[in-house]
């Protein structure tokens, strides 16, 4: 998440500092050919040099536009991904009252769901092992399912609706 | 995690990252570039020359891209979202007298009487500096006559030969672009050092935030 909104606004930078160049460079045609016309008035060359500047401004208000959009879409991601961590939580705090577990069951719970095994989570909490598989065996119990993923599953389950995604590769 | 209430989660999950104050980048980059430039010019380039000029073309760039961007940008970064207004900036003053702080998408009202100031000032720059340098490929062709030319003296003895016509009469005009270059110029320094208070002033007052937000890193 971190790295890719990173890389998001170098490429956003880099893009930016390209749109400046464009516009420097479109100041430079526009006052050269306002120079021009009031020297010697209008001839053809004039008149290509004017369409390409116009061409080169068209440039930077789509370069303009094109960064737009990937700020937009960039910040979308992040609402998307902020929602979805909103109703995962939700999903995971009913379950867990569903089930009915215990406080130290929860925390366990919560561990298993973020993928550390019993060693792991043994360390985290400052408990033997012993007890920790002690506990995840009681919480797949309540939970009706035989193995962490299984309890992994059960969350997914809710929260992905296969048939959104499965047209994508049709 | 803590267990309470299913429900009361609901306030906290609208309210993504956004919320979080910062500007594109796009306005970062605008904004530090033309701190940039400001600094060249006054501290590097040599008033009149070539290279002078080229940077005051390229803040010119810079300011043109901002205001392109004030119109198409994102909500926060657009003019419509910080119109100046005197009405909203009296009302801010109210708001700091009483201490109330009120949290601000843009820019708050008095930062933007400070960003139009500063932007129009950029603009009397950028004219007056256009008008003596004329058009950038002359300016970057024949640097030491403008440098000539901008000085307003002496130039008639010597490098009249193709621009007769632009040099005679121009030495009156040009001291008094000068003047209103000059002039432009320390009234700029002046709001600089304003809006610096400003900055200084209100992350003070509401916190780093305002200071981070045009920081690079937080996009």
């Amino acid at each position: 998440m971190q790295e890719r909104r990173r890389a998001l606004e170098r490429r956003a930078v880099a893009t930016t500092f390209l749109v400046i160049l464009q516009a420097l460079a479109t100041i430079f045609f526009v006052a050269d050919i306002a120079g021009d016309i009031a020297d010697d008035g209008w001839s053809m060359h004039l008149l290509v040099e004017t369409g390409a500047t116009a061409a080169l401004l068209a440039g930077v208000v789509f370069g303009a536009l094109q960064l737009r959009w990937l700020i937009l879409r960039a910040r979308l991601d992040e609402t998307a991904v902020a929602t979805a961590r909103g109703a995962m939580s939700d999903l995971i705090r009913q379950r867990f009252l569903d089930w009915q577990l215990t406080g130290a069951e929860a925390d366990v719970a919560l561990f298993a769901l973020k993928g550390f095994d019993a060693a792991e989570i043994a360390h985290l909490r400052g408990a033997a092992s012993g007890t920790i598989r002690a506990q995840l065996a009681r919480i797949y119990a309540k939970a009706d399912v035989h193995s962490q993923v299984g309890l992994m599953a059960l969350m997914v389950e809710d929260l992905v609706d296969g048939d959104a995604i499965k047209p994508v590769e049709a | 995690m803590s267990i309470s209430s299913p429900l009361d989660s609901n306030d906290v999950a609208p309210s993504p990252s956004r919320s979080r104050r910062s500007w594109d980048p796009v306005v970062k980059v605008t904004h530090w570039s033309i701190v940039t430039t400001i600094l060249a010019n006054a501290l590097i380039t040599e008033e009149g020359s070539g290279a002078h000029i080229w940077v005051g073309y390229a803040l010119a760039a810079i300011l043109a891209l901002r205001l392109l961007w004030g119109l198409i940008g994102p909500a926060e970064a657009r003019l419509s979202a910080f119109p100046p207004s005197p009405r909203r900036a009296l009302a801010h003053l109210r708001d700091i007298r009483t201490g109330r702080k009120e949290v601000h998408r843009s820019h708050n009202p008095l930062g933007a009487l400070m960003v139009y100031a500063i932007w129009s000032m950029l603009g009397v720059i950028i004219a007056s500096g256009i008008v003596m340098a004329g058009p950038p490929s002359t300016a970057f062709l024949n640097p030491a006559e403008q440098s000539g030319a901008v000085t307003g003296q002496a130039v008639a003895g010597h490098g009249d030969h193709d621009d007769d016509e632009r040099d005679e009469g121009a030495e009156g005009e040009d001291s008094v672009w000068e003047e209103v270059h000059e002039t432009a110029v320390n009234l700029l320094y002046i709001l600089i050092a304003l809006h610096i208070a400003g900055v200084v002033f209100e992350t003070r007052r509401s916190g780093r935030e305002i200071l981070l937000a045009m920081l690079p890193g937080r996009a």
